[in-house]
């Protein structure tokens, strides 16, 4: 196998056509009015929203943005708005900052200074907010996790990964890029650097170490079964980063698979309880 | 012996778990089917009870006979029209041993059924955790003519569609539950089956979607040479009534005479190679 970017590359339109068919058919057996995305203006969720209207009309997808002081950024907000315009989705703005902050108040050990507590606790709490739409107009909540930050573990268990379907859960970041370039998302969101918009200034990129570009080709070759070695060779780079970036891949399964138990009894949930989803 | 006739291609989707609505159905295809002058008429691979159905699997099955072959048998008879179709079948010697099964249903009740040989265990796929294999490829009397059996994976390993053709299948019948990323193989393998065998395939195709597993559809008839005489739609339920027309083949056993050139003693060293592999 050679690692290029071409092996990236997928059939658009048949991608917009599976992800649309696999949202309406979810909905539909669900018997729901529609779906609620987490909209930040961020790439991954401006293609799930605009997926979403595509397979159920905008009238049907609610984009929920929740800005907070800490991380506002007036631009994401207006790229936000600028996707639920074109693809007709209503929105509706919470400033979670009270709820963040009276959280705040209320945990006895709370320190402002462990950034990576309090940002998981943002992500949490936007959950909330999601779920609440969710339950209180009989809507799904679609996801926007995307492959690469899912395999790296680049997300807050129970919070931005939380959702009854993750429609982009299958492609790399760069692949989600190629499908909203496809879709008409305006360049300027999908060429802007990711972030999870948890504390200030903080961009994936940055933290994972790596850009996208690398990291998918470096991914794409694990999910493969390429070693380590050849894909540091094949790709030019240190042989310690592939390594770096499969641990991270390997230990990050928990995250993944996040129900477990130990086994007691006849069939146990997670290991050989297995009921098809036949009720949504 | 039947040297004409019509088949419908029924690909549809099935509701999971739900055996009454599937028969109720597929009654309303063949019906149709019957209307457009289809002799046989073709559904997917457990159209039973759905694909993703996992543990309920061992509610869901039934033996052979059993409620919904009495049924099947009753729409056949009452439309005058061969059936093929897949379920879970229960063995009726163990009280939790399953085979994926294909029944063919005449107009006269139960001609036979096939086993899966091959169940596919790897990527999205569970099988062997479920099924116990089958242990004989099937080909079988109609008035149809020959019609041999197999089921989606099989399709992969070009000897059992041999053995039916040697056995003396004039048409094979695959009946599939093929998620949408293997649709390069099976568009390749169809072709490829019928060519080598210089005979007519039939494959019927699931369609829609099971547990987020999509189904891509597309079933098709191909003919003795080769060539798709008939395609369903991708990724849509979708009935197609083709014609099957056994005069065809012999025209191609000159031009392709794969038949009259087999070499029976490759096939021990096949054997043993294979065993060794």
């Amino acid at each position: 196998m050679e690692l290029t970017a071409s092996v990236l590359d997928l059939e658009w339109s048949e991608i917009k056509d599976k992800v649309t068919r696999f949202i309406r058919d979810y909905v539909e057996k669900s018997g729901v009015e529609g779906a609620v995305v987490a909209l930040s203006g961020g790439v991954d969720s401006c293609t799930v929203a605009a997926l979403s209207a595509l397979a159920l009309d905008g009238k049907k997808v609610y984009g929920l943005m929740l800005p907070e002081k800490e991380t506002l950024n007036h631009r994401d907000i207006e790229h936000a708005r600028l996707v639920a315009k074109k693809f007709k989705i209503k929105t509706q703005l919470c400033d979670i900052t009270p709820a963040l902050e009276a959280l705040y108040k209320s945990i006895p050990i709370f320190d402002h200074s462990e950034k990576v507590c309090k940002g998981n606790i943002k992500a949490r709490t936007r959950m909330i907010y999601v779920y609440y739409y969710a339950n209180n107009l009989n809507l799904i909540v679609c996801g926007s996790s995307d492959k690469s930050e899912t395999m790296m573990g680049y997300f807050t268990k129970w919070g931005d990964i939380a959702a009854d379907i993750s429609p982009i859960m299958d492609l790399y970041k760069t692949q989600v890029r190629g499908l909203a370039q496809h879709l008409g998302i305006p360049r300027e969101i999908v060429t802007k650097p990711s972030s999870p918009a948890l504390w200030r200034d903080q961009t994936a990129e940055n933290e994972l170490g790596v850009k996208y570009e690398l990291l998918d080709l470096i991914l794409y070759g694990l999910e493969h079964f390429v070693n380590s070695k050849e894909i540091a060779n094949q790709l030019n780079v240190n042989p310690e980063l592939v390594e770096k970036i499969r641990s991270r891949w390997l230990f990050m399964e928990h995250k993944r698979r996040p129900l477990l138990t130990s086994k007691l009894q006849y069939r146990t949930i997670g290991w050989d309880f297995r009921l098809p989803r036949s009720s949504y | 012996m039947k040297e004409k006739f019509k088949i419908a291609l029924a690909q549809m989707s099935s509701e999971r778990e739900n055996k009454k609505e599937n028969i109720r159905k597929m009654e309303k295809i063949v019906a149709k089917a019957k209307k457009q002058g289809a002799d046989l008429a073709v559904f997917p691979e457990l159209a039973l009870t759905g694909y993703v159905i996992r543990d309920q699997i061992y509610d869901l099955a039934e033996t052979i006979p059993g409620p919904s072959t009495k049924t099947i048998e009753g729409i056949a008879r009452k439309n005058n029209m061969h059936i093929v179709f897949g379920m879970p079948e229960l063995s009726e010697k163990a009280e939790a041993t399953v085979y994926d099964t294909a029944v063919l249903v005449s107009p006269e009740g139960v001609v036979g059924k096939y086993r899966k040989l091959h169940l596919p265990t790897h990527s999205v796929f569970e099988e062997k955790r479920y099924f116990r294999p089958g242990y004989e490829a099937v080909a079988l009397d109609t008035e149809l003519g020959k019609i041999g059996l197999i089921i989606c994976y099989d399709i992969f390993f070009p000897e059992i569609s041999r053995l039916t053709r040697l056995e003396g299948a004039k048409l094979i019948v695959c009946i599939s539950a093929s998620p949408s990323v293997r649709r390069g193989f099976f568009e390749v393998l169809t072709v490829a089956r019928a060519m080598e065998n210089t005979v007519f395939l039939a494959y019927v195709n699931l369609v829609g979607v099971e547990d987020g597993l999509q189904f891509w559809g597309g079933s098709r008839l191909v003919g003795p040479q080769g060539k798709v005489l008939a395609q369903a739609k991708y990724d849509k339920e979708d009935i197609v009534i083709c014609e099957v027309n056994y005069s065809d083949m012999r025209s191609v056993e000159p031009f392709v005479p794969t038949l009259k050139d087999l070499r029976p003693e490759l096939f021990d060293e096949l054997k043993k190679y294979a065993r060794d592999f």
